[in-house]
């Protein structure tokens, strides 16, 4: 089945070992209190804030990378699961995003927050459904 | 939609596995269209019912509340 926009097959064990290498330098950064410059701040480039970027994009580019990988076996079912999958994590953002702007007035929690979410859900949802298909298919043997 | 997929695959004794194979989808899919739970596109319906060189509307049919 012709497929467009998504990543090929092997794509889904390089966003896998982002996202892991992501972990400890995240870790890192909030145990040093990298998080809160101190008062050697000198606009935008500084060093926290590329550190920041850095390691924000690491985890982002791996999360999008684990999204929308192919399957090994990429077919119309596949497509629509996948179609599915991606219109609950949109509600399911849309619903946490609006409680939060009601909620929080802390805007770059909630840029964070929208940043991992929908990835995040829709990977869950959509390795929840093909475990599921696959169950099915070793209970009729 | 019903279908008759896995009479016909008794008749012509193949496995679900055989038949994605000629169909080019996954084992999963035959599956998961033989229990009724997906309905498959056109093109798929078509491709199955060459398979077992029959009218679409010998495998597929439409059932009442559709």
């Amino acid at each position: 089945m012709k497929t467009r926009f998504l990543f090929p097959y092997w794509c889904r064990y390089l966003g896998y070992a982002l996202i892991i290498a992501h972990v400890p330098v995240a870790l890192f950064r909030k145990v040093l209190g990298f998080d809160n410059p101190g008062a050697a701040d000198d606009g935008l480039f500084n060093s926290h804030h590329i550190f920041f970027v850095t390691t924000t994009l690491a985890m982002a580019i791996g999360l999008f990378l684990v999204a929308f990988a192919k399957e090994k076996m990429e077919d119309e079912q596949i497509s629509q699961l996948r179609l599915d999958s991606l219109q609950w994590a949109i509600y399911l953002n849309y619903i946490l995003l609006t409680v939060t702007l009601i909620l929080s007035s802390d805007k770059e929690h909630i840029l964070l927050l929208n940043l991992w979410i929908p990835l995040i859900f829709f990977i869950i949802r959509f390795r929840w459904v093909i475990y599921r298909l696959n169950s099915s298919l070793s209970r009729e043997g | 939609m019903k279908n008759n997929i896995r009479v016909e695959r008794a008749i012509k004794n193949i496995t679900q596995g055989e038949l994605a194979e000629q169909t080019g989808v996954s084992r999963q899919t035959i599956n998961a269209i033989e229990s009724n739970k997906y309905v498959p596109s056109t093109v798929l319906a078509l491709k199955i019912a060459r398979v077992f060189g029959k009218p679409l509307e010998d495998i597929f049919m439409l059932e009442d509340n559709d």
